[in-house]
């Protein structure tokens, strides 16, 4: 899966999700990939639609909002320092202690399906996870999503 | 008669795009396809119709009246409780 390095935030510190959120939506606006209103509504919508993703041994989150908010699509990856709770998806009572973050910017669905996929299947492989949320630089970071994407092929 | 399964997220483009996927692929691994239509959508723009459909799956939190009518289509994501989720989805497909 394509992620650019400019999009990879490693080991971010930080004790809210909203922080989180705003941090990496500045990156995607910032970089040209968003429109203004992007991270408001990114914000709105994890607090009505959580996507956090009880995965193992970490929890993901997702977060995502309307195509209309999105230039172009890409995805921008954050590593946590600690977890940080979320809300689950399907069950907002239920939080889960994050620690890697992907926040989606999705233009055209039918046509990134292949890269959600992707991305979701990835957030199921343990070891994937497990590895994501040790990385210390954006190369290492680069390195385990290039080793899923050719164990893959 | 097929049946109308719909497919709901909060958005409409994430995660209703991944199950959707999984779950045209799960029916026709299982040739269930001809039984079944799938529809794509975001919850909001579905409330009002919800009884159109005869399976409603969710990724997305769901208001209390209809919490009975849906099933949680989050197992497709996170891989854990699948069998289950499936075996709930068939039932109503041969129901």
């Amino acid at each position: 899966m394509q992620i650019d390095k400019e999009l990879m935030m490693i080991g971010i510190d930080f004790q809210t999700k909203e922080d989180i959120l705003e941090s990496m939506g500045t990156r995607l606006h910032e970089l040209g990939y968003v429109e203004d209103d992007f991270i408001e509504n990114v914000l709105d919508r994890e607090a009505n639609f959580p996507t956090g993703l009880p995965a193992s041994p970490y929890a993901v989150a997702i977060p995502h909002t309307d195509t209309d908010k999105v230039i172009e699509p890409g995805i921008a990856l954050a590593t946590l320092k600690e977890p940080v709770p979320f809300s689950s998806m399907g069950n907002a009572e239920l939080e889960v202690g994050v620690k890697i973050v992907f926040m989606l910017a999705v233009d055209a669905p039918g046509e990134q399906v292949t890269t959600l996929q992707n991305l979701i299947e990835m957030v199921q492989d343990e070891k994937v996870v497990s590895n994501l949320a040790a990385v210390r630089s954006i190369d290492e970071c680069s390195k385990v999503l290039e080793d899923f994407k050719a164990q893959k092929n | 008669m097929t049946k109308k399964l719909l497919i709901m997220c909060g958005t409409g483009v994430a995660t209703s795009t991944v199950v959707t996927g999984k779950m045209k692929t799960w029916l026709e691994e299982n040739g269930l396809e001809d039984k079944v239509t799938l529809h794509q959508s975001k919850i909001s723009d579905e409330l009002n119709r919800i009884d159109d459909y005869d399976i409603i799956v969710s990724t997305t939190i769901v208001p209390d009246d209809i919490r009975d009518k849906v099933i949680d289509g989050v197992p497709l994501l996170t891989g854990m409780g699948l069998d289950e989720m499936y075996d709930r989805i068939e039932g109503k497909i041969n129901q």
